[in-house]
């Protein structure tokens, strides 16, 4: 089958908040050894845009997404944040983890205010913008708990809420809920929906789930395995605010669901052999 | 059983304590030679010692070297330790030297430390120094290379740069294994503490405790022994009340401490 890779439309690039440009990455794993995470992958997404960049495990989807945020440098290739090109971490873009990372000695309160003060809000300004935040993850109850005594699901709450707190303009995350079983997953994501919908940041969503990926995303980019590259970008144009039990029931989301799968079905190794 | 021992804080000890004493009363009233006397010999002397200012400034002379040496050891094994673990070229440069150096014992180089220094204050410093350095290294090192990277990227993308994530994310991350490395040094600053005064002998625990042993005080002897795993004692229920308030936040993870010279 041949591969053609989607052009991205004109004004979707002009617009662009993050400029992926034919960006590869081989890590040297031992000597002489290499192994080559990604290819000339380019992406464009548009200030306010919610994209999903979907594969499956392996296919460097993640490193990606941490170039993009400055921890990993490309070998070759570039990424512009709002012009300007990526040569480090920044709070312009907030990182959400698989692995929570949270800040173990830290509360729940701690934990969010963290950046805050990191980025120079006082401490009392801090204090209340972190309550506020927490309690938009509802979790207004565990404030002085400390990360291990919570709960998976409340876990990436407190993430996603120290990672809100000091208002990047551009989420990342990497496969957040998969750490999650299917119940605390579902309602995260209607969460995630819901304060996405209030005030649209742009989201950079890695995941290896087709639902949840077409569930909360504007476009879907889907990648292959060995090496990672973007095989094809699909729109998903199913209206908003969306609502799970209509979009079970959606024939164009079924549709989608379909389309996307069959697109990944095809094993990339098998591809390119 | 262990319900009702559990019952009174501090019993189990105390019995466990009581048992040795009438343990080694009988042994040595059995025995009847002069080099053990029994435990009731030793212990009425301990107030004996206690009672004398002569022995208190001993006792306070050691003490405050030993603090010295543990606190000179803490600023300079945390940073080595914490820098080894996040930086593989340091790491690379430090651990074939503390390879070399772990298995010397710190007591037996006083003699040659004695030709720099002099027997005074220096010398007994700096060989508790050299023992307590080596474990708070290695601890800091293990517990700085286990901060996963995506709490220090978490950090980082906050806008904090290398030397602020070394300290305000690496450093609490790694204080529960750092306190595990500080709590064998405090042991083993406690034993070179004495050693040293055994080899080099003006003031001191040891100076008591060896001086006693040259003149057949016995029951001397025995007491200081008493005194010194009393002051052991002492340290570690101090260091575990630090401990708690310093990382509650991490689940208990150890009881025995193993530490050599």
């Amino acid at each position: 089958m041949l591969v053609v890779r989607q052009r991205e439309p004109n004004a979707v690039v002009d617009a662009a908040m993050i400029k992926i440009d034919n960006v590869s990455k081989i890590f040297e794993t031992k000597r002489d050894r290499h192994h080559v995470a990604i290819t000339d992958v380019s992406l464009a997404v548009a200030e306010g845009e919610f994209v999903s960049i979907l594969g499956p495990s392996g296919c460097g989807k993640s490193t990606l997404l941490y170039v993009v945020g400055g921890f990993v440098m490309p070998s070759t290739g570039s990424v512009t944040v709002n012009g300007r090109p990526v040569t480090g971490p920044g709070p312009d873009r907030g990182p959400v983890f698989q692995e929570f990372a949270l800040f173990p000695w830290k509360t729940v309160l701690g934990n969010v205010m963290y950046g805050l003060e990191q980025t120079g809000t006082a401490t009392a300004e801090a204090r209340l913008r972190a309550r506020e935040l927490i309690a938009r993850v509802h979790l207004s109850a565990y404030e002085n708990f400390y990360p291990k005594e919570l709960s998976g699901g409340m876990k990436q709450r407190v993430a996603l809420a120290r990672t809100l707190a000091y208002r990047p303009s551009i989420l990342l995350m990497d496969e957040p809920f998969g750490a999650l079983d299917a119940h605390t997953r579902t309602r995260l994501q209607n969460d995630l929906l819901e304060i996405w919908e209030r005030d649209r940041k742009t989201v950079l969503f890695v995941t290896h789930g087709v639902e949840e990926a077409v569930f909360l995303s504007d476009r879907v980019a889907i990648m292959t395995r060995s090496p990672g590259r973007i095989k094809e970008v699909i729109s998903i144009d199913l209206p908003r605010p969306r609502d799970r039990a209509t979009l079970l029931l959606d024939r164009r989301y079924q549709d989608l669901i379909v389309q996307i799968e069959q697109l990944m079905d095809v094993p990339a190794e098998e591809q390119h052999r | 059983m262990s319900g009702r021992l559990d019952a009174i804080p501090g019993l189990a000890p105390l019995i466990a304590f009581i048992a040795l004493l009438i343990a080694w009363e009988a042994t040595a009233r059995a025995i009847g030679i002069e080099g053990l006397p029994p435990a009731s010999q030793a212990l009425v002397q301990v107030p004996a010692i206690l009672g004398d200012p002569e022995s208190l400034l001993n006792i306070a002379a050691s003490l405050r070297r030993m603090a010295i040496g543990f606190a000179l050891a803490l600023c300079f094994a945390i940073p080595v330790g914490l820098t080894m673990g996040r930086s593989r070229r340091i790491a690379a440069f430090f651990n074939p030297l503390l390879m070399v150096i772990y298995p010397v014992p710190k007591a037996a180089l006083m003699p040659i430390i004695m030709l720099w220094l002099g027997v005074g204050d220096a010398s007994k410093t700096l060989v508790i120094f050299l023992g307590v350095t080596l474990p708070i290294i290695y601890h800091s090192y293990q517990g700085s290379r286990a901060v996963e990277e995506k709490i220090l990227w978490s950090a980082a993308a906050m806008g904090m740069g290398p030397l602020a994530r070394l300290t305000r994310i690496v450093l609490p991350a790694a204080l529960p294994e750092i306190l595990v490395g500080c709590r064998t040094g405090l042991v083993l600053a406690l034993i070179t503490m004495v050693t040293s005064e055994m080899i080099a002998r003006q003031t001191g625990v040891g100076n008591i405790l060896f001086n006693s042993l040259d003149m057949a005080q016995y029951d001397t002897v025995y007491a200081m022994i008493l005194i010194i795993g009393g002051l052991g004692y002492a340290l570690d229920f101090a260091f575990e009340r630090l401990h708690r308030r310093l990382v509650g936040w991490a689940a208990p993870a150890y009881d025995i401490v193993v530490g050599t010279t």
